[in-house]
């Protein structure tokens, strides 16, 4: 008699998960997925999404190695030019709160020019893990992988400059970033 | 016949706005390329103004002549720029 109730609940068991799959399934054809940017996630799965992104992010950087020069002014000033070009319209330039991207797309670029509350993690825990998400982007973010596109040292360079950036005036930022006097660097 | 070229008159302004839309604010999208305004330095608070700090450094690095900024701080400029290396490939 145990035997047999084992089994009709194994058959229970895969009956509801075939319909689980089945309807999800059917959800994905329906067409009914709310696709569009301005059209926010719920907690759940924003929760679910940020966290899977936070984890992964974290266990992929762990291992990197952080160079020991990374706080030297040659590094921010190539960092500045770089984050100027590639990086200001998303994240922002110091005094400026949002901007076409910022608005627009979903998640929400980060402000970097500012410090976040509950980021304290210690600064060579924040450059492995700088480092990593402008190497290889994050996937449906809108942030792309500059990783083929440039060598590790001109992303180390962007490391250094953006951990220093949200302590920079509007004046300080300017200077570092604009193409000026510095010849050696032109996009 | 008539009902054969109307899409092209359609398609072809449709197509010039969306291309006209793309960067619609490009001061946002472009790289100006402007100079450094180094006269916002004289400006600055010098009383907290840290010599030693890296942001000072690269500023005195871009707004002064190379040789003012080797005379000022000995081999410390050169030093700095020499300090990483420079990169096989450089282009965006």
């Amino acid at each position: 008699m145990p035997s047999f109730k084992l089994l009709t609940c194994f058959k229970c068991i895969v009956v509801v998960s075939g319909l689980v799959v089945l309807a999800g399934l059917g959800f994905i054809y329906s067409g009914y997925y709310p696709m569009g940017a301005d059209s926010k996630h719920t907690k759940l799965t924003y929760w679910a999404l940020e966290t899977l992104r936070e984890r992964s992010i974290s266990r992929a950087a762990q291992n990197i190695e952080v160079p020991a020069d990374l706080d030297i002014p040659a590094r921010l000033l190539r960092g500045g030019s770089d984050y100027a070009a590639m990086c200001a319209g998303c994240h922002l330039v110091p005094d400026k709160m949002n901007s076409d991207f910022t608005l627009g797309l979903y998640p929400e670029p980060p402000n970097l020019t500012v410090k976040h509350s509950g980021h304290d993690e210690p600064k060579v825990v924040q450059a492995r893990e700088y480092f990593w998400i402008i190497k290889h982007g994050i996937k449906g973010s809108g942030m792309p992988a500059w990783g083929p596109g440039h060598t590790d040292e001109q992303i180390w360079n962007l490391v250094a400059f953006l951990q220093r950036l949200p302590e920079l005036s509007p004046d300080q930022y300017q200077i570092l970033t604009a193409q000026g006097s510095s010849s050696s660097h032109n996009h | 016949m008539k009902f054969q070229t109307l899409p092209y008159f359609v398609a072809l302004p449709a197509l010039m706005l969306a291309l006209s839309a793309q960067a619609h604010n490009p001061e946002e999208h472009i790289n100006k390329g402007e100079a450094p305004n180094c006269a916002a330095m004289k400006d600055m608070d010098h009383s907290k103004m840290d010599m030693n700090d890296p942001v000072m450094q690269a500023m005195m690095q871009k707004c002064m002549p190379k040789d003012e900024v080797m005379s000022k701080d000995g081999d410390a400029g050169h030093d700095m720029e020499a300090g990483v290396k420079k990169p096989s490939e450089h282009q965006h």
